[in-house]
């Protein structure tokens, strides 16, 4: 009984901790090749340092679209044909925040709310009472502030940042999911196509039906 | 010239004979509603399973340090990668969904009855192999949800008496799930489509003895009966049309949501996700397990929700023609056990809270009590129908179908 007593009394404090849960912002993802373009610009100064994207190769970029200069720029010596992997080793991510950041090829599909969740958390981070930063999204994370967000008290600055974020979200989404694009044009032709020869396939059951009914 | 190859054919095979004796002679009644062209699509989508899983094999790696890799592979750089895993993945649900709407045509109509109960047993083979099929591939990708899926699933082989651990290392082919478990799973989830051929080989010729049932629930005299092909083939391939556009709509615009994101992760023995939810067709007999707090309880109890099925013939006992149609009592307890089955899914879906497993626990014992109560109900139902007068339509068509059978046995 004692048992069954604590059992509820858990679950009954289970429930105000989820209510306080912070709401997702809506995210709408930009798909155009500037706005990834500016993303990986981004990515590449605020993200790439620690995180690696091994799915992802130059090459990818420049068949997406995105210009071949910015790509040169962006890859320095590495080849057209290498992923787009992380600066720092595993073993020296480890020493310095003690995790090894995770990859962000898919990290876009890898969680629970997508976008949205991911661009909540970049911009999630806030300054608490004893001058650290913290997350509303993921209070335990190892990763800091990597966009300076916390500290941007002035409403130009953050909404700057913010833009940036979103560029940076954009552009992972596009790595998540590369095919996107393809994927639905190519769909509404499938779809017109099999609407057509549905009602064709129709008309002839009534056809052949009718012959029936005689 | 055609004629004269078919004849050499003929001569040597019976061709014509068949294509007759099963598609253009083959009497089929004439009054089939739309719920009877799963069986077909069924079949189509095996075929697009098979097909599809053939092109993915050739690139994907069994291995437990290249699968998840080789997948990515597939969806970013094989041509057109991402279509023939989409098409697999949303395959996969799609084939659960038209067996389950089959299966529940079969309950509603009492196709199951005399005497189709091969064709129920068969088919009863058919849902255990789709279900080991889903199960196997689902760890193939090797992310995190893959991964612990066959983890919990395998750990339920713990409840066989005497060897249950050694059946799970049996299973694994190592003390937890890694390398020597991907391969193994690929290997079966490569020969069990084969295996589901066959069975299905055997389902249909025990059709074509049986014939189709109707939703009159009576054996149709051959007035009203009418070939298969071309009236049920153009039906088919319409109702094709139709399926066609719902499943590419799920894989051209909506392919991830039958992708749980966890399995975007790869497999980490080290960390246990937050919560493992299997694939929303095995959810309903999951909060069944779920629902009984002894482990060998749960997986007795999983067993048999799905074993039940099987002794479907022997708990009916009406003697009213088909299934629920002109049997309203029957009629509720199907509604109310397909209810059941949806509450099972979201109680399946949930993380456990005590309200959720005292509604999983209330929605087992209905689901077993639908069945154990049936041979009581269905013999009362038939009383009080008899004495209250079967419905004038029903009375007729028994009436007509037994004319029909004396003029020939007269002939």
């Amino acid at each position: 009984m004692n048992k069954m007593i604590v059992f509820f009394a858990l679950f009954a404090c289970g429930f105000p901790a989820s209510a306080d849960e912070v709401k997702l912002t809506k995210f709408q993802i930009d798909t155009s090749v500037l706005a990834v373009e500016r993303g990986v610009d981004a990515f590449m100064n605020a993200c790439h340092g620690c995180h690696g994207l091994k799915y992802v190769h130059y090459r990818d970029l420049a068949s997406f679209g995105i210009d071949k200069d910015k790509i040169a720029s962006w890859r320095g010596d590495s080849t057209l044909d290498s992923a787009m992997s992380s600066l720092i080793s595993d073993e020296a991510a480890l020493q310095s925040f003690g995790i090894v950041p995770p990859d962000l090829s898919m990290i876009i599909r890898a969680r629970e709310g997508g976008a949205g969740y991911v661009y909540s958390y970049l911009i999630g981070y806030y300054q608490t009472t004893d001058g650290k930063t913290g997350n509303h999204f993921f209070p335990l994370t190892k990763m800091p502030d990597a966009l300076d967000i916390s500290s941007a008290t002035d409403p130009a600055k953050r909404s700057d940042l913010q833009g940036k974020a979103h560029d940076i979200v954009s552009f992972l989404a596009w790595a998540a999911d590369p095919h996107e694009a393809e994927r639905k044009t190519l769909g509404y032709y499938v779809i017109a196509y099999l609407i057509l020869l549905t009602i064709l396939l129709y008309n002839v059951k009534l056809d052949v039906w009718s012959k029936l009914r005689l | 010239m055609p004629n004269r190859i078919i004849k050499w054919i003929d001569h040597r095979f019976p061709l014509t004979s068949f294509i007759k004796h099963e598609l253009t002679g083959y009497p089929t009644p004439r009054n089939l509603s739309y719920w009877w062209n799963f069986g077909f699509l069924a079949g189509f989508v095996l075929m697009l399973q098979v097909a599809t899983g053939l092109f993915l094999a050739m690139h994907y790696k069994p291995d437990a340090s290249m699968a998840f890799d080789s997948i990515q592979h597939i969806m970013r750089d094989v041509n057109y990668g991402w279509l023939l895993r989409y098409m697999h993945s949303t395959g996969a649900s799609a084939f659960f969904l038209v067996i389950y709407i089959h299966m529940a045509r079969t309950l509603y109509y009492g196709s199951y009855r005399a005497p189709r109960e091969l064709m129920w047993w068969t088919g009863q083979g058919l849902l255990l192999l789709l279900m080991a099929t889903a199960f196997m591939g689902y760890l193939l990708p090797w992310g995190q949800m893959s991964f612990w899926g066959a983890t919990v699933i395998t750990n339920l082989f713990r409840a066989t008496p005497f060897i249950g651990d050694e059946v799970v290392v049996w299973l694994r082919g190592d003390y937890a799930v890694g390398d020597d478990t991907l391969t193994r799973f690929f290997a079966l989830h490569y020969l069990f489509p084969f295996l589901i051929i066959g069975a299905v080989v055997v389902h249909l010729v025990a059709l074509h003895t049986v014939r189709s049932s109707n939703p009159s629930g009576i054996d149709l005299a051959d007035k009203d009966n009418i070939p298969f092909h071309p009236y049920y083939t153009i039906k088919d391939f319409y109702g094709l049309g139709v399926f066609m556009i719902v499943y590419f709509l799920v894989v051209f615009f909506f392919p991830h949501s039958v992708l749980e994101p966890a399995n975007n992760i790869p497999a980490n023995p080290m960390v246990t996700p937050d919560h493992i939810v299997p694939e929303w067709y095995f959810l309903p007999f999951y909060a069944i397990l779920r629902s009984v707090p002894n482990m060998v309880g749960g997986v007795v109890a999983m067993g048999l929700s799905v074993m039940i099925f099987a002794f479907m013939p022997f708990l009916d006992r009406s003697r009213i023609p088909g299934g629920a149609h002109y049997r309203p009592v029957f009629r509720l307890l199907f509604y109310i056990f397909i209810l059941d089955i949806l509450v099972l899914g979201y109680v399946g879906y949930v993380l456990p809270t005590s309200q959720t497993i005292a509604i999983g626990q209330v929605a087992t014992i209905i689901y077993f009590m639908t069945f154990s109560i049936l041979p009581f109900v269905s013999k009362a139902e038939d009383k009080w129908l008899f004495k209250r007068g079967l419905p004038p339509k029903i009375l007729a068509l028994i009436a007509s179908e037994e004319e029909e059978k004396r003029k020939r046995s007269l002939r």
